[in-house]
């Protein structure tokens, strides 16, 4: 106890030195919580956000690994073959033969529903899948899909709208579904389809819909109600342009056909109208399907009952060319895995490939992508401040080794007054060392609360330059690219503490343009229980290693020698 | 049995060095006043910090009631068996002369009957410091006071043996005859009372002299 009290005597007696002492623990401290809030700020901003972020992921075929593969044996049978009769003058040496390249294997290359529902038994408890059938049929009578005049419909089958499958299309061109490399037709065959006046896709549930609704601006059903997921029957919900252009109410049937075979009709009913904010602001496509509001929604399992009764009534013809083509429609399928969280993606990512998915197949999710771009300037500022924390810790610990060193020298008589009256070394040591913490643990304090109090908008401003350093370098790389549509633009986007942040700003879902980023900006909390713990850790470790100086110098000192010297 | 015995004590402080003492044979007993005199460098400072255990002895060995000093733990022995008072007194500057007898009770680890601030304040008051002098800092306080706060502290958790260097070096006549009567006080109360001393006054007063000789 009177080690304490004479500590405490120690302190508030040697004023001076103790206050400065605590300056340069203040202004460690208030660096390191600044340094160490921006840290929790990013991990904090990165965990709220991941846990606000709805993860879906898609299996695509790797083209380019593809075409890479296809030249492989052609340069493998070059070398086992000495004649020239596999290679002609003509041929390329060393590149791709594009006469060569079967498409085909591309065609082949998509997967079936049945194969991307065998690969569902990699997610786990929490994660879900959806996915999404598209094909397109032509109008019959009078009803005209929006946007078209009397004659422009009869024309559109035979003029530039009839556009084969097998054209090498990755997928539709208005994006609804999702990403065109997840496609799959229904390959195999070479089908002859041609693009119809509107776009039918086929739902397995609501939460596919969902994800079609987010993507894809406002929707909502205004009139009647959307279809039953789970029925066969052919019912449809269509946009409200489409209803008032053909004057058509819920309870209303149409009549669509096959735009290959206009005999091949299919008649749905239709049970809901939606509006489409989105869709408002379209401009004129130059296809009829590929404006939103030709876009007709039905059940999957509808769309397969069309798919089938297509199939059923297919003509096959043969060219002079000996090839097979069939008017049979054939959709365009789109499968989307959602996980949990991340870490049941990166599980499923490599799952995947143990359940026999093919090495030529990659698993992506443009969420997490588009999450990691978001929080880069974060990221790099927490990196920053990671460095920054440590070089004031070092040289904090290094200036305070150094005055604890003098302060020894200067109290060098007390430690042999205390000793030659029989007070232990340990003892002494102790007392020095307490006096340290205490010192050391004011400053800590004043330190976090300063520290805490500028660690908001120091970190947002340090962020925010950081956004606009990141942006400059984009902006710069547009103007040599000549963009002028302000791409590279980053909206706003609140992350912290909040964790409603994902409904505030960018928390949940990120911008899918592929050139606008949508950065994280700003943090609403950062100095936590964590970062005080931590400036705990960093008080006790400066007080340990300037103690420890103060201790070993205690150890050596000899009383008669300290005292002997002094006389 | 001898309170303190020295048995064939001789001590250099290395081995280059000359030896400083030689084959010294001392006993004390309580109740007495011993002087230790010589001439300069004859080692009566250092003769003191052995007895004191601030230093060890080269060779020979120095019983307490008949055990080995060397052989125990030289701070125990140092904060309970033996006060010292110091020729430069020793003091710690930034304290009050109660602080300083204080602070050397609390490092004896003595268990007392009362309050430490009381009992300390009554030793200053017995060496002759009054209440207001006793919450000096030693540095106002004159080199006779802070002889006096030095031996206060000496006392202060009632060692058998008070070891005094010098103790009447820096102090004008009136004041030295206090001093030494300070010490006639302890020893007739029993305590073993070693003055380290070239004062022939000093060791006038003393119930037994040891010479020591330059070596």
């Amino acid at each position: 106890m009177y080690i304490i009290k004479n500590a405490v005597k120690s302190i508030t007696r040697n004023k001076l030195r103790n206050v400065l002492l605590g300056i340069i623990v203040f202004v460690i401290a208030v660096s390191a919580c600044v340094a160490l809030s921006i840290r929790e700020a990013a991990d904090v901003a990165k965990k709220d956000a991941l846990e606000g972020l709805t993860i879906t992921a898609q299996i695509s075929f790797d083209r380019m690994s593809a075409m890479e593969q296809m030249a492989k044996p052609e340069e493998a049978s070059g070398q086992e073959e000495t004649g020239d009769e596999q290679t002609t003058p003509e041929e390329p040496q060393g590149g791709f033969d594009r006469g060569g390249f079967d498409f085909d294997i591309l065609q082949g290359s998509s997967l079936s529903l049945d194969e991307y529902l065998t690969y569902t038994e990699a997610q786990q408890e929490g994660d879900s899948y959806y996915y999404s059938g598209a094909f397109s049929l032509d109008a019959t009578g009078d009803l005209l899909p929006y946007g078209t005049e009397e004659e422009d419909a009869t024309e559109a089958p035979d003029e530039g709208n009839a556009s084969s499958i097998n054209d090498r299309r990755g997928g539709m061109e208005n994006g609804q579904m999702g990403d065109p490399q997840a496609m799959g037709g229904r390959g195999g065959k070479r089908f002859q389809v041609n693009e119809g006046d509107f776009s039918v896709t086929g739902y397995s549930s609501y939460d596919a819909m969902l994800g079609m609704f987010d993507e894809n601006g406002s929707y909502s059903v205004t009139e009647g109600e959307i279809f039953d997921e789970d029925s066969e029957a052919l019912d449809c919900i269509i946009s409200s342009e489409l209803a008032l252009y053909n004057d058509l109410e819920v309870g209303d049937t149409i009549v669509l056909c096959n735009p290959e075979c206009e005999e091949e009709t299919y008649s749905l009913k239709v049970t809901g109208i939606y509006t489409n904010e989105t869709s408002s602001s379209q401009e004129n496509n130059r296809f009829a399907m590929n404006d939103p509001a030709n876009n007709i929604y039905i059940s999957y399992k509808a769309a397969e009952a069309i798919l089938s009764a297509s199939e059923a009534a297919a003509n096959t013809t043969t060219d002079s060319d000996g090839e097979e083509t069939s008017v049979v429609l054939s959709d365009t399928l789109a499968f989307t895995y959602t996980f949990a969280n991340v870490d049941h993606y990166n599980t499923f990512a490599e799952r995947v490939y143990d359940l026999g998915l093919s090495e030529e197949y990659r698993v992506s999710s443009e969420d997490v992508a588009a999450f990691e771009n978001s929080i880069t300037p974060l990221e790099t500022l927490s990196g920053a401040a990671f460095w920054f924390f440590v070089i004031v810790l070092a040289v904090g610990a290094v200036i305070l080794v150094t005055l604890n060193i003098f302060n020894l020298r200067e109290r060098k008589y007390e430690v042999g007054v205390l000793t030659a009256i029989g007070m232990k070394k340990s003892k002494v040591a102790v007392q020095f060392i307490f006096e340290l913490f205490i010192v050391t643990f004011a400053a800590i304090i004043l330190g976090a609360g300063v520290g805490a109090a500028a660690s908001v908008p120091v970190t947002n401003a340090l962020l925010a330059d950081q956004i606009e350093k990141t942006q400059q370098s984009q902006e710069t790389t547009n103007e040599r690219f000549g963009f002028k549509d302000g791409r590279g633009e980053a909206p706003a986007g609140d992350i912290g503490g909040d964790p409603n942040a994902g409904e505030k700003g960018s928390g949940g879902r990120f911008d899918r343009s592929g050139t606008a980023q949508n950065y994280v900006n700003s943090v609403s909390t950062a100095t936590n229980i964590h970062v005080i713990l931590q400036l705990i850790c960093v008080g006790i470790l400066l007080t340990v290693i300037s103690g420890l100086a103060a201790l070993i110098s205690i150890m050596r000192y000899e009383p008669l020698k300290i005292l002997s010297d002094r006389t | 049995m001898s309170l303190l015995k020295l048995e064939h004590v001789s001590y250099q402080y290395d081995s280059a060095s000359p030896v400083v003492l030689k084959d010294i044979d001392f006993e004390f007993d309580s109740g007495k006043i011993y002087a230790i005199v010589g001439k300069s460098g004859a080692g009566k400072t250092t003769l003191l910090s052995i007895l004191s255990s601030l230093a060890a002895p080269t060779e020979g060995t120095i019983l307490l009631n008949g055990e080995d000093i060397t052989k125990t733990d030289k701070y125990k022995f140092r904060s309970r068996y033996v006060g010292v008072i110091f020729q430069s007194f020793n003091l710690l500057p930034h304290l009050t002369a109660l602080e300083n007898v204080i602070l050397s009770m609390n490092i004896s680890g003595k268990k007392f009957d009362r309050k430490e601030k009381e009992m300390a304040m009554e030793l200053l008051k017995k060496v002759g410091l009054s209440e207001e002098e006793a919450h000096r800092r030693v540095l106002k306080l004159s080199g006779g006071q802070q002889q006096r706060v030095a031996i206060a502290r000496a006392l202060s958790y009632d060692p058998g043996i008070i070891l005094a260097d010098e103790p009447t070096g820096n102090l004008d006549v009136d004041t030295q005859q206090e001093i030494i009567g300070i010490f006639r006080m302890l020893a007739k109360e029993g305590k073993c009372v070693i003055l380290v001393t070239h004062s022939p006054e000093v060791a006038k007063s003393a119930d037994q002299i040891y010479e020591l000789k330059k070596q």
